[in-house]
């Protein structure tokens, strides 16, 4: 060790001199920031309406900004997109920080860290209950859109969880869309007869997890109970021994028979919709949020088609999953939400909504003259109408550990690293969490 | 020097004194493993000349017939053109700003090795280490505070900030290296530190100062997060702000989000060609100064 | 070690004091030159500060609240680190974060290492060699993931095991992201695969700096190829290699990009680290203050193993 010992005598003088100053410096530096506070502008000091989204969003917003600016243009926006989980964490940031985009995307229900409850709780949303709009929200919808009866929500409808089907897949089996679980069980093994992957899973991709439990629930649970929400909350029941077992069970029985292609753990959602566009894979349980990605998948988009996925054996008595889709909220603190609400009011006309649940094929939470749903939806409108349709189970739960806790435990049920107890017991635990 | 004045790298096996099929050999192992390298890339490439259609059907085949119109539409639905030119103001800012404030610190704290010197390294080599989410919301507020989200200064005070521990770690590393004593001739000759250091140090720092530039440029190039959260919806965002806009959670088109990632990777993979004749270059002219 | 390789390598320009004009003997005027005058590492410092030291320390508070990352928060004092104690999940992925690490560290400069010196050579393609081994750390590691996702493809006639069958190895087709045995170390090649090429080019700038003067001189003295690269090669590497290893345990330990999006810590909770579990505490669970405490710990832990590692390398780099 003969290096740098001799540069011993003189560094320590000049370094603690010199180290006194820089922290002086630091100390100076670091009591700047508050001192320039009461002069800045926050927002990147422009005069435009900034709204931030999701990818999924990106279509219908800027459709609906081009049309809204045709009447007004002097108002402008600024936008940006970006995927679900970065979004998320850039908002949170911007909340966390006290500068929250004017306007951006905000999930149904309570749930998940960006949800509207967690956030009205928070006081970050602004009111739009004043808004035409609002008032025409059906009101099993109201748990999605108000919080203590205010509502801080803006979506433009639910998008439905069904059977996504290659219809010429079905044909060379000769078979038709089952009405029942038991045909459900028939034409499956008709596929699998045939060579044909009867259902396409693609669980790699962690929300891809949940579509067949959600699928299955609605009969399972709330069509025999449907203060089921209620009991959980008051911790009088559970997901363990309750209808969700059920659910579970048959989750699992499909697999057991080898109705799913091998690997679903190790199958993205892209692959999953591969196998379905393609007719390797006859159908997949899926929201109708994809059918656009299915069918820019497909030879012929007409090849696909969409049937509620049967989890009862009462074809009369089906019951779905229909959530209301992402949408957006606007911030309690924006200084421009004279704007922002204006925006949102526009977005709320019939025409408007329309406009964006086609494009993202979602049944509109209000139906006009006017409105056009997606024809391969038509076999839901009716059990919607007659009542029969549950929000997806996360947009009710108490705090954002349920549903990741929903997605392992699928995984590790499918590996086969745990029973259907076992799955539910991690869920349980999630939801005994606090928020 | 005789050796050292050729062009190509300065190294074993130039192949006077030894057997020729040995450097063959080497040269054909050498292609082989670059093959396993190039399948992910191949991958990347046949994907950005696919439709969405295509990708579903035969992912990794040769695509047929190949689509370039995937390049020009990623071009403009992404805005490339305008992002380029923030990608670029923001990259080469930050990399000059950390070249000088990183190898300058970088000496100070090479050459005094111990004690203060000593401390001071430990206190940057823990700017690596820190989890970023810890200052995330306070630095946040910061630039908030000084105006500067939206602008190009607040993303250059990021990048430089955040990437000089990295920055100062690789130049102390190899400033320890050198000899002191060419920058001590100076200094007995009469020079000042500030000449003895741009004048004689600097320069036998350029093999590392190639690798600082084009490994920041690599990160700050990349980056997607801080820009979405500094610059979202501004009109100075980034290249991958750009691109990413496209991957959504139910529908996403792959092949125009790998085409922009092509076109995205071009201008770093040509400044480390440049780079790395530079630094090869640098080298053989270094040693001699 | 030490002896040997100054005996093959008179006077070696790589190891400071080592060079020919030093010596204990010389007046201490001068070695006050030595050391450069303090201001040269301020602008640095004030930099480091404003953008990292302070707010870092602004952040730290957190840990000590139960803020949910949006709203009020109060003060629970060291709950939070208590409960991290308890934590099933967090205590589990500190295993897979270590294996991670471990792997990538090893393989990825191990590879890096035998890349450099196979394009430091005066094959014909080592320019195109070093911008192929290069380029995959030009992609963002995000989207490195997705494409990966297109390797990985379980299905028998796609991607790595359509390769693999088209070989003859069918036999080796794995389900890569979803066996959660296979998963972690499917990540694992994947950053190896990312990252060779840039410990290659930080062993190269070691390469460059190594003169080929010395290669000459221990040529003529005999020595052979092998103890060519251990006796004045090896030596002269030190720097490049404490840089790689501390980077990539540094990394390996923080590595959050590539297992988020390639395996969200999945199937179930097989490939969870460190970084995924904080990531998901603060802005997928909603416990920002929680989540802090994680990243201090977290912090306190890289800190540890880095320091170590950083006394050993140097001290290895005086002697070597």
């Amino acid at each position: 060790m003969t290096t740098g010992s001799r540069f011993r005598p003189d560094r320590s003088t000049v370094g603690r001199r010199g180290f006194l100053r820089i922290g002086g410096g630091v100390a100076a530096l670091a009591a700047l920031p508050p001192a320039l506070t009461a002069c800045s502008d926050s927002g990147g000091g422009s005069g435009k309406l900034r709204v931030v989204g999701v990818a999924d969003q990106q279509k219908p917003i800027e459709e609906l900004v081009a049309l809204y600016r045709k009447s007004r243009p002097g108002d402008e926006f600024a936008t940006s997109f970006a995927p679900t989980d970065q979004v998320q964490t850039v908002v949170r940031t911007q909340l966390a920080g006290g500068n929250a985009p004017d306007v951006h995307v905000l999930y149904p229900g309570s749930g998940s860290a960006m949800s509207m409850v967690e956030l009205a709780k928070a006081g970050l949303l602004a009111d739009l209950s004043a808004q035409p709009w609002a008032r025409e929200v059906p009101a099993n919808f109201h748990p999605a859109y108000q919080h203590d009866g205010k509502t801080y929500l803006y979506s433009a409808g639910s998008s439905v969880i069904g059977a996504i089907h290659n219809k010429k897949a079905f044909a060379r089996a000769g078979v038709e869309p089952p009405k029942t679980w038991s045909e459900l069980l028939d034409v499956c093994a008709k596929l699998k007869a045939k060579g044909t992957i009867p259902i396409a899973l693609g669980t790699q991709t962690p929300w891809v997890t949940q579509l067949i439990t959600y699928a299955l629930v609605p009969n399972a649970v709330y069509a025999k109970n449907p203060g089921f929400d209620a009991e959980m909350a008051s911790g009088k029941a559970h997901f363990r021994g309750s209808g969700w077992a059920d659910a579970m069970g048959k989750y699992q029985e499909l697999q057991r028979r080898g109705f799913f292609n091998e690997n679903p753990n190790g199958t993205t959602y892209e692959q999953q919709t591969s196998m379905v566009a393609s007719g390797r894979a006859a159908m997949a349980v899926q929201v109708s949020a994809v059918l656009a990605n299915f069918r820019q998948a497909a030879r012929n988009p007409d090849d696909l088609g969409m049937f509620p996925f049967p989890g009862g054996d009462d074809a009369g008595q089906l019951w779905i999953p229909a959530g209301i889709v992402v949408g957006l909220g606007v911030s309690a603190r924006s200084r421009k939400s004279a704007a922002a609400k204006e925006f949102i009011e526009f977005l709320g006309k019939q025409e408007n909504v329309d406009r964006w649940a086609q494009s993202v094929a979602a049944i509109p939470f209000k139906r006009g003259a006017s409105t056009k749903t997606d024809p391969v939806l038509d076999g839901f409108l009716p059990l919607i109408d007659d009542n029969r349709a549950v929000p997806f189970m996360d947009q009710s739960w108490p705090n954002a550990e349920v549903q990741p806790a929903h997605f392992a435990a699928v995984q590790n049920l499918l590996a086969g690293k745990t029973d259907v107890d076992g799955a539910l017991g991690q869920m349980d635990e999630a939801y005994g969490k606090k928020s | 020097m005789s050796t050292s004045t050729t062009r190509g790298p300065a190294a074993p096996g130039r192949g006077r004194r030894r057997p020729r099929y040995g450097r063959y050999v080497l040269e054909l192992v050498m292609i082989a493993v670059a093959v396993v390298f190039l399948f992910p890339v191949y991958a990347l490439i046949t994907l950005a000349m696919k439709d969405p259609r295509q990708i579903s059907e035969s992912p990794l085949a040769l695509p047929s017939p190949p689509t370039f119109g995937n390049f020009g539409d990623a071009w403009s639905s992404a805005s490339l053109g305008p992002a380029l030119v923030n990608s670029t103001v923001i990259t080469t800012v930050s990399l000059l700003l950390l070249i000088v404030i990183g190898s300058t610190g970088a000496y100070y704290l090479a050459r005094c090795a111990r004690g203060l010197g000593y401390g001071l390294y430990i206190l940057f080599l823990l700017g690596i280490v820190l989890p970023f989410q810890l200052g995330m919301i306070p630095l946040y507020r910061l630039v908030d505070d000084l105006g500067w989200l939206g602008t190009y200064q607040g993303m250059v005070l990021f990048y430089t900030g955040i990437q000089l521990p990295f920055t100062v770690f690789l130049y102390t590393g190899f400033i320890r290296a050198l000899p002191p004593d060419y920058a001590q001739a100076a200094l007995i000759d009469g020079c000042n530190h500030r000449q003895a250091f741009t004048r004689i140090v600097f320069p036998l720092l350029r093999p590392i100062t190639g690798t600082v530039v084009i490994l920041n440029a690599v990160f700050i190039w990349n980056d997607f997060f801080t820009p979405l959260l500094y610059l979202g919806g501004s009109d100075k965002e980034t290249v991958p702000v750009g691109i990413f806009a496209f991957v959504g959670q139910y529908v996403s088109d792959y092949g125009l989000v790998f085409a922009g990632l092509v076109l995205a990777a071009l201008p770093i993979l040509i400044v480390f060609v440049v780079l790395q004749r530079y630094v090869i270059k640098g080298f053989a002219g270094g040693l001699k100064g | 070690m030490t002896s040997t390789s100054e005996k093959t390598v008179p006077g070696a320009v790589g190891t400071a004091g080592g060079g020919p004009k030093t010596g204990r003997g010389r007046p201490v005027r001068h070695r006050d030159h030595a050391v450069p005058h303090w201001l040269f590492v301020v602008p640095a410092l004030v930099v480091y500060s404003i953008v990292v030291l302070c707010p870092s320390l602004a952040g730290v508070m957190y840990a000590f609240t139960d803020w949910s990352g949006i709203g009020g928060f109060s003060f629970t004092g060291t709950e939070n680190f208590r409960t991290l104690f308890d934590d099933g999940r967090a205590l589990e992925s500190v295993t897979n974060t270590l294996l991670l690490t471990i792997a990538v560290v090893v393989v990825q400069n191990g590879i890096g290492l035998l890349l450099a010196l196979g394009v430091h050579t005066g094959i014909k393609s080592r320019a195109l060699l070093r911008l192929i081994f290069f380029a995959p750390a030009v992609v963002s590691p995000v989207m490195v993931a997705i494409l990966w996702k297109y390797v990985y493809n379980p299905e028998n006639g796609a991607g790595l095991n359509g390769l693999l069958g088209a070989v003859g190895l069918g036999s080796l087709r794995q389900d890569w992201l979803g066996d959660p045995s296979l998963a972690l170390w499917s990540v694992a090649a994947m950053v190896v695969w990312q990252y060779a090429g840039y410990s290659m080019v930080v062993f190269l700038a070691g390469l460059q700096g190594v003169p080929a003067e010395l290669h000459e001189a221990a040529r003529i003295d005999g020595a052979g190829s092998w103890q060519r690269f251990r006796y004045v090669t090896w030596p002269l590497l030190a720097p490049a290699l404490t840089i790689n290893l501390m980077l990539s345990t540094i990394g390996g330990l923080k590595l959050f990009d590539q297992v988020y999006a390639a395996t969200n810590g999945g199937p179930g909770t097989s490939s969870e680290t460190l970084s995924t579990v904080l990531y998901k505490e603060a802005f997928v669970y909603g416990k920002f203050g929680y989540s802090t405490a994680v990243a201090l710990v977290l912090a306190l832990f890289v800190a540890a193993v880095s320091l170590v590692q950083l006394r050993y390398l140097r001290a290895r780099e005086v002697t070597a």
